[in-house]
């Protein structure tokens, strides 16, 4: 709870630093604020918080993991974000004071308990994003994504609104725990129930990126930039997955079998619609979109499973998150004029850490053993097993698509042609790169735990 | 209170009314093209929410519907401030505001 306040302020304290025009100074301030917010976190049950009083924001043994893995995947999205802001010195603290100000959003979107907290935390996680994504101004592909993402963000956060206020008409209350006792009780299973938690799941998957909700993705993406992609990919999704797999894993449970058909239908559209759109693709952000489309497809599968669904959730988010911060941080360093995939050949073999880190990330992202990639696929797929067994089979197709595509880049860069450039990195780079390559490699230890 | 649930008899009425609204924004922001109109939809569908809300606050007796109206129309306000911006920053570099001059990203 504490640790909500800590970002905050050290959002709005980054902006005033930012007057100095030092983007190491910013860097620096906004580094020892998240720092400090895991911290509080990490030690959240160790003291007394002030706020311990309220109810609307209660963070529980599996909350509590996933509002430390979105604080560590800030500041690796803000570490990485450092050489290209950097060249913007005016601007730099705007970025970053949004990016935190957005985290607050993730965080109280992670730990409400009460409608009012998930509303207000969806929308301080989504309002900073429109700003960031349209912030490089003289950049007409960026504003375009901008208007794109806003327009059809708003659009499902109306829809969102309408089904809270069903849901709200049929069970009359807003704390989540009521709302479970009355749909335990079975006495408000009305028309007006389903159509009000139909609408929330389709402003759901608008949030999460899943087909028949996916069209803003690729745009979106594509326009931004590569920091902020960073970002989207891997805090926004975190947190609208989780709050959509904690929605329908306990307080909608007793509705979930009634919209499971249409769940495992956005789960197998969006698998087979990621992976082969993506395979046509030649700006590397655009694919990067597609793919994501494909692997939240995977991470649908939390839903369907009560028990474990959101431990899962927390494996396989953190080898997708970690293998895509790393693949954009190298897509920076390669980065000419365009983003596209072409630039990427032969960068193997002369920079032997952006070799293996490249290896490792695709290796992970294909659901190669012994990555984290890996278990966090198997874990999703293997509680689906017994009851949605045809499902569980096209995913594996599907994820045999997505190895050829993943396995295909890694060739590309790896070929013996354009041998020999080195490339430049500076050293918030390569920490990020590490980083990254300790989620990949270690993220699964978590389950020994 | 005793007064205010007496509204019971003429619910539906209220339903339909923001259930009409909410549409109207709906196929608004998927027809139209200017992009202030489309602004105005989203407005009115998050106002058909507020309705919604309020009716149903007043048929169980709780505030609480009332509170989060209020939440309501903060967001929509700040929304609104963002959107204009965006709005405007897309003028500068298009020379247009209507939504299918937006092609550039695609494929």
């Amino acid at each position: 709870m504490d640790a909500l306040i800590i970002i905050f302020i050290t959002g709005l304290i980054g902006l005033f630093v930012g007057m100095l025009k030092n983007s190491r100074l910013t860097l620096a301030v906004i580094s020892v604020g998240l720092i400090a917010g895991f911290l509080s976190m990490y030690y959240m049950n160790d003291y007394q918080s002030i706020f311990q009083s309220y109810q609307g924001l209660q963070f529980s043994r599996t909350q509590h993991m996933f509002a430390l893995l979105a604080i560590g995947l800030t500041f690796v999205s803000v570490l990485l974000g450092y050489t290209y802001f950097k060249e913007d010195e005016e601007h730099t603290s705007d970025y970053y004071g949004l990016m935190l100000f957005s985290l607050t959003g993730a965080l109280c979107l992670i730990g409400f308990s009460n409608l009012f907290m998930f509303f207000l935390g969806l929308e301080i996680l989504s309002i900073p994003i429109y700003v960031l994504v349209g912030i490089q101004k003289g950049n007409s592909l960026s504003s375009e994504a901008s208007v794109k993402y806003f327009f059809t963000g708003s659009f499902a956060t109306a829809i969102m609104l309408f089904g809270i206020a069903l849901v709200y008409g049929s069970t009359g209350s807003f704390e989540m725990n009521e709302i479970q006792m009355a749909l335990d009780m079975g006495m408000s299973h009305s028309p007006m129930l389903n159509i009000g938690v139909l609408m929330m799941m389709a402003a759901f998957l608008f949030k999460v990126g899943a087909v028949p909700f996916h069209f803003w993705g690729p745009d979106v993406y594509q326009g931004s930039s590569n920091a902020v992609m960073a970002y989207m990919a891997s805090v926004v999704k975190l947190a609208a997955l989780f709050a959509f797999v904690h929605f329908f894993n306990f307080t909608f449970h007793s509705v979930t079998p009634f919209v499971a058909g249409l769940i495992l239908f956005a789960i197998v559209v969006s698998l087979f619609l990621g992976y082969l759109s993506a395979l046509k693709q030649t700006s590397f952000r655009r694919m990067m979109a597609y793919s994501s489309i494909a692997n939240t497809g995977f991470a649908l599968f939390a839903v369907l499973n009560q028990q474990y669904g959101e431990a899962s959730l927390w494996i396989f988010m953190i080898g997708y998150a970690c293998s895509t911060i790393a693949l954009v941080t190298i897509n920076m360093i390669v980065e000419k004029e365009t983003d596209n995939i072409a630039n990427w050949k032969g960068i193997g073999y002369s920079n032997p850490l952006i070799g293996i880190t490249l290896v490792i990330s695709l290796l992970s992202l294909s659901g190669i053993p012994p990555f984290t990639g890996f278990f966090g696929k198997y874990l999703l797929l293997s509680s689906a097993f017994t009851n949605y067994l045809p499902v569980v089979i096209l995913a594996i197709i599907a994820s045999l698509v997505g190895a050829y595509l993943y396995l295909r880049l890694m060739v590309l860069a790896l070929s013996k042609e354009g041998e020999g450039n080195k490339l430049k990195m500076n050293l918030t780079q390569i920490i990020v790169l590490i980083l990254c390559l300790g989620g990949i490699l270690g993220g699964w230890l978590v389950l020994l735990i | 209170m005793e007064q205010l649930n007496n509204i019971g008899a003429s619910l539906d009425f209220y339903i339909f009314v923001s259930i009409a609204l909410f549409s109207i924004g709906a196929i608004g922001v998927l027809t139209r093209k200017n992009m202030i109109v489309l602004l105005m939809c989203i407005e009115l569908m998050l106002n058909a929410v507020n309705l919604l809300l309020v009716t149903f606050s007043t048929f169980f007796g709780n505030g609480e519907a009332q509170i989060f109206v209020f939440f309501i129309i903060v967001v929509a306000a700040a929304e609104a401030t963002i959107g204009l911006s965006i709005l405007i920053m897309a003028y500068r570099n298009s020379k247009s505001i209507d939504i299918e001059m937006f092609h550039k990203l695609n494929g």
